[in-house]
């Protein structure tokens, strides 16, 4: 800005650089209303989901967009007991954390290899990892739901977490091998000098080493199983086995007309995830752009 | 590694190379390869998914050509990839530039802006629900309070418009990833290009325009291709809000394949509408890099 001024001011004289600072000083208050509003209405179905779980239905009618006029927070426990959430719950993370210890664990010993060794069907077997990411994980729903059927997984937890560990090997094995590729072997070089096995290599130097790459793949893979729901609708129909985005769909179908409690439902289940965003923010927006983009 | 020269150590790490590889793709062929495989071979059958299978050919590809619905189904996956496409990238570049300061509005916002995208489709999908709900929908009493009784629509049911109301919910759902994706981005453009402009005195919108995004030309082009590939995968938000309906109104072919498959139980049609939604990402992708690749060429 400084040197750009001077230019200005030679040219058209004070009245007008006084001209020019009104104008920037309206520009940006209205800039700052235009982008408090904008942030105000991509927060608002949020505030009004949170809001609306305390009302009685009267109140939607009478008040939809003031606070509840009694705060009925017995709607979170109705809605709790009635949807079987605890269960939800506890299937959602078995499920995501059975998918994430393999993915993690199978996708770093692949990403070892990969980066490390030279052998003949390297190039092959990376290219057939990336590929996959061009996959569109719909297309092959009838065709898993037919193979889960033929290997009696369906309604197993089985059923979802391989099929979560699959589609998240490709990017997985990108990010990883991209990241191991980048750090230097002299740590590894000296250990093997040393005598260390390949495996202990891999488990006591490898894995600390990749921990920033880890990270990014825990972030996504946990993520994506966790909120999943195709694979959940068309693999599981026991109700013990449901996981949260389907326990909370089909409560919705079974309560439709109780909308304070179906929303009590819906608030308590995004509850963990964001407070975990809240907490990890600034990784969880890094991690999954950087998937995105490589993905 | 220069150890691993030896014979024994060859051996030993051809072993460990092996045993390394087997469970990644074991699990990866099996779930990910063998299905579309398969859902190409069962294309070719009719098949209700008990008893036998009956061999007919391109009889499903046949029928998939003149189906209306499966038409319907591509037009309205191309209407999301165009609303994603000139919806979301330019909102998220303007979105990019305005909030580029580390002070607390903007990294509050920016949150804000990204949030949807940590959360299950399922609960952004009822959200939505409610919000276009034509008795306790807050859009339609929004328009009753502004005194504009006469625009409120049957937003999801009227199947005119349905398609389009879906729209809004995609744009807010991800239009955060586009943004922290040309944030790094422009963060990333170095800093003397900015002193350069200083000098020449280049700023605002010219600035933006003539050096900004040329320069981050490449990722937007990434972004591009991400557009397209995600509106292709959507069926979470439609599923949820309309499953494909009123009368079709809103399906997309990856709703259309769930729904032939387990409402109506054809196996063999579905499978041919997976192997189609394949063919076409796999078209579709492969054209854009290809028409990005050819440009690059030129310069």
């Amino acid at each position: 800005m400084s040197s750009t001024t001077p230019m200005f001011m030679g040219k058209a004289g004070p009245s007008a650089q006084a001209g020019t600072q009104v104008w920037r000083r309206t520009r940006n208050a209205i800039f700052w209303t235009l982008l408090t509003c904008y942030g105000i209405v991509t927060l608002y179905p949020f505030l009004w989901l949170v809001l609306s779980a305390f009302k009685t239905n009267e109140d939607f009618y009478v008040r939809p967009f003031g606070l509840p006029q009694v705060w009925h927070s017995e709607n979170f426990m109705k809605a709790w007991d009635s949807s079987r959430l605890g269960t939800a719950f506890g299937n959602s993370l078995i499920v995501a954390l059975g998918a994430l210890v393999l993915t993690l664990f199978i996708a770093a010993l692949t990403s070892f290899i990969l980066a490390r060794f030279q052998f003949r069907w390297k190039g092959g077997v990376l290219a057939f990892f990336v590929v996959g990411m061009l996959i569109p994980i719909h297309s092959t729903l009838v065709p898993l739901f037919i193979l889960m059927k033929q290997m009696s997984l369906l309604n197993t937890y089985w059923a979802l977490i391989l099929p979560y560990t699959a589609f998240a090997l490709p990017t997985a094995v990108f990010v990883l091998t991209a990241y191991l590729t980048s750090v230097p072997r002299d740590l590894e070089e000296a250990a093997f000098i040393d005598g260390t096995g390949l495996w202990g290599l891999f488990f006591r130097i490898m894995l600390p080493m990749s921990i920033p790459a880890l990270a990014t793949v825990t972030i996504l893979s946990f993520l994506h199983s966790w909120n999943d729901f195709s694979f959940a609708l068309v693999f599981i129909n026991k109700t013990a086995l449901k996981t949260l985005p389907l326990a909370i769909a089909n409560f919705a179908d079974g309560y439709q007309t109780d909308y304070g409690l179906t929303l009590a439902a819906m608030t308590l289940s995004v509850i963990p995830t964001i407070a975990l965003y809240l907490v990890f923010q600034e990784q969880m927006m890094k991690g999954m752009t950087a998937g995105a983009v490589k993905g | 590694m220069k150890g691993c020269e030896k014979s024994m150590n060859a051996l030993r790490s051809k072993r460990f190379i092996i045993t390394g590889l087997v469970p990644a793709v074991v699990i990866y062929s099996l779930f990910v390869f063998v299905p579309v495989v398969w859902s190409a071979y069962y294309g070719f059958f009719s098949w209700s998914g008990m008893g036998e299978a009956k061999y007919i050919g391109l009889g499903n590809y046949a029928e998939i050509l003149r189906d209306p619905v499966f038409g319907r189904a591509l037009k309205n996956n191309v209407i999301f990839v165009l609303a994603s496409v000139f919806g979301q990238i330019p909102l998220a570049l303007v979105l990019a530039v305005l909030l580029h300061k580390n002070n607390f509005l903007q990294r509050f916002l920016r949150s804000a802006i990204f949030l949807p995208m940590v959360l299950s489709t399922v609960v952004i999908g009822m959200i939505w629900q409610y919000i276009y709900h034509p008795q306790i929908g807050i859009l339609n009493f929004l328009l009753d309070a502004l005194k504009l009784g006469d625009w409120k629509l049957q937003w999801l049911s009227d199947g005119h418009i349905a398609i389009y109301s879906l729209i809004p919910p995609l744009i807010w759902s991800y239009v955060g990833l586009y943004l922290i994706i040309f944030m790094s981005a422009l963060q990333n453009i170095p800093g003397e290009i900015h002193d350069a402009a200083k000098i020449d005195g280049v700023s605002g919108v010219r600035k933006l325009l003539s050096i900004s995004l040329p320069m981050i030309k490449n990722t937007v082009q990434v972004a591009v291709i991400l557009c397209i590939s995600g509106s292709l995968k959507s069926f979470d938000l439609v599923y949820i809000m309309t499953k494909g309906g009123p009368a079709h109104a809103t399906e997309l072919l990856a709703t259309y394949m769930y729904n032939s498959t387990f409402a109506t139980y054809r196996y063999g049609f579905g499978s041919a509408i997976s192997t189609s939604i394949m063919l076409i990402s796999l078209l579709l992708i492969g054209t854009s890099q290809w028409l990005t690749s050819r440009r690059r060429a030129r310069e």
